[in-house]
């Protein structure tokens, strides 16, 4: 079964749109969702969680269609992590779990206490008196106490110093151990979502250009570095992108299955790929 | 929806504090009028909670957790009614209290039954407006709250205070005919509000 299922979503606010949006993410799996500031990353998570109607289409979260009644249930398994944490100011983190204690059936206050350790996040201080990655922390704290089976992640690790968001990414990787486990997160960290998601899916202009696996998506391409002539000599379909890299070199994202295996390609990285991509989109 | 309480309780939490002691000093003082300002101005509360949502947009947190729409409309109005429930009960307990003192006059009940039936009556009339608009947009709406409270206190008061022949006469109309417009107003309002804070968030 999948975790989540999105087919075929539009969703028009006027100037923007979310079109066709067809996403699929295997349950026990990570899918990283990249794309640009306005790409339509947050929206597609709002659709998801019902928080908004699409105009057409069909979302399905844990086996449920998001539009049902049974959803209301199904959302005690979907711990999430919005771009920012949205607790009022006055609130402490003491204050957050005894809330979250009456919202969720299955709160672990145990687990949340020690999350609340973990991250050093004093209890009895007010929230606006919290660095954003203080805040970030206790959202990620309040999102795995309640035992849920999916974590929805828009931006969680954006803000956290390099050592705390490792430990964080870290704490996403135990959290997939258990086999139902799975997580959608959002980010602008590519390397982050190299590190640790088994699917990549790119949003660009509210459209879905690609959703793959990530080692596949890695393997499918390759960064071809040489001269312009030798560039131009390359099949058109077989560059998605280049760009010149100075004294006449070319740097180009290939599609190693469309270039002779002789041709010596560098391996890509995950923003090497994004970047091309777009880039490539926009020249043709 | 007992999470959504209590955080509003957590929310105004400081504020809390002047409030008791508000109710308190307008209770303490001799008039139909301050007595039932006490009680009225609880209905106000709500406001100051949905003011700290909109600035925090926790609305946006509600979304993602088990709430309904339904759920988080009717955890503002039990915090309202939670509210005005509390000050009465206040209210009366040192009101009671004073009439020991022949100065501060007789403890009555009936005010305090209009008083908080005036408070529903303006939660349920201006809350479809706050969740339309938000708190922000709808401060015209905060600025007839205001008038309101202020027009039903000085009823309140201007009845009480004129005579215990008038509160007699118009015994049943405060007995039956504003609990039941209360109950009225808040069956239509509830829904209503239910509907409009859904069109706000699509």
């Amino acid at each position: 079964m999948n975790a989540i299922e999105l087919s075929h979503i539009c969703k028009s606010f006027g100037s923007f749109s979310i079109e066709d949006l067809c996403l699929t993410v295997p349950r026990g799996t990570i899918c990283g969702l990249a794309g640009e500031n306005g790409a339509g990353k947050s929206t597609t998570i709002r659709l998801l969680m019902n928080a908004l109607r699409p105009d057409s289409g069909f979302a399905a979260v844990l086996g449920v269609d998001t539009a049902s009644p049974e959803f209301l249930a199904v959302k005690e398994d979907v711990g999430v992590v919005l771009d920012e944490a949205y607790f009022p100011e006055v609130l402490s983190a003491a204050q957050v779990g005894k809330i979250m204690a009456k919202t969720y059936r299955r709160w672990d206050g145990a687990c949340y206490d020690a999350y609340l350790d973990r991250f050093a996040l004093p209890p009895n201080k007010a929230f606006k008196d919290f660095s954003r990655g203080m805040k970030m922390k206790l959202a990620i704290a309040v999102a795995l106490s309640h035992q849920p089976r999916l974590l929805i992640l828009d931006e969680a690790t954006s803000g956290l110093d390099p050592i705390v968001r490792d430990e964080v990414l870290e704490l996403f990787n135990e959290f997939t151990r258990e086999e139902d486990h799975s997580i959608l997160i959002s980010s602008h960290i590519l390397s982050d979502l190299e590190k640790l998601c088994d699917y990549i899916a790119f949003l660009h202009q509210g459209r879905l250009l690609f959703c793959e696996e990530k080692d596949a998506l890695l393997e499918k391409y390759g960064i071809f570095v040489g001269t312009a002539e030798q560039a131009d000599s390359l099949l058109r379909e077989a560059v998605v992108g280049r760009e010149a890299s100075g004294l006449g070199g070319v740097r180009a994202l290939v599609r190693r299955a469309d270039v002779p295996d002789s041709l010596t390609l560098e391996k890509p990285t995950l923003e090497d790929i994004i970047l091309f991509t777009v880039k490539g989109g926009r020249a043709s | 929806m007992r999470a959504l309480v209590l955080k509003d309780c957590y929310v105004i939490g400081k504020q809390l504090k002047f409030f008791l002691l508000f109710i308190l000093i307008m209770s303490a003082i001799p008039s139909s009028f301050n007595n039932a300002f006490a009680v009225v101005y609880a209905a106000m509360l709500p406001y100051t909670a949905m003011a700290y949502d909109e600035r925090s947009r926790w609305d946006q947190m509600t979304a993602m957790m088990p709430y309904s729409r339904r759920d988080v409309v009717l955890g503002k109005y039990a915090f309202g009614w939670l509210c005005i429930l509390a000050a009465a009960g206040l209210s009366a307990v040192v009101q009671l209290l004073l009439s020991i003192f022949p100065y501060f006059g007789a403890f009555s009940p009936i005010v305090l039954l209009v008083s908080v039936c005036s408070g529903v009556c303006i939660l349920s009339i201006t809350l479809p407006l706050m969740f339309r608009f938000g708190v922000e947009k709808g401060r015209l709406a905060m600025f007839f709250l205001i008038f309101l409270v202020c027009a039903s206190a000085g009823t309140i008061g201007s009845i009480s205070d004129s005579g215990a022949n008038f509160l007699t006469a118009y015994r049943d109309v405060a007995l039956l005919g504003l609990p039941l417009l209360a109950v009225v107003l808040t069956l239509v309002s509830l829904p209503l509000s239910v509907w409009l804070y859904g069109r706000r968030q699509r």
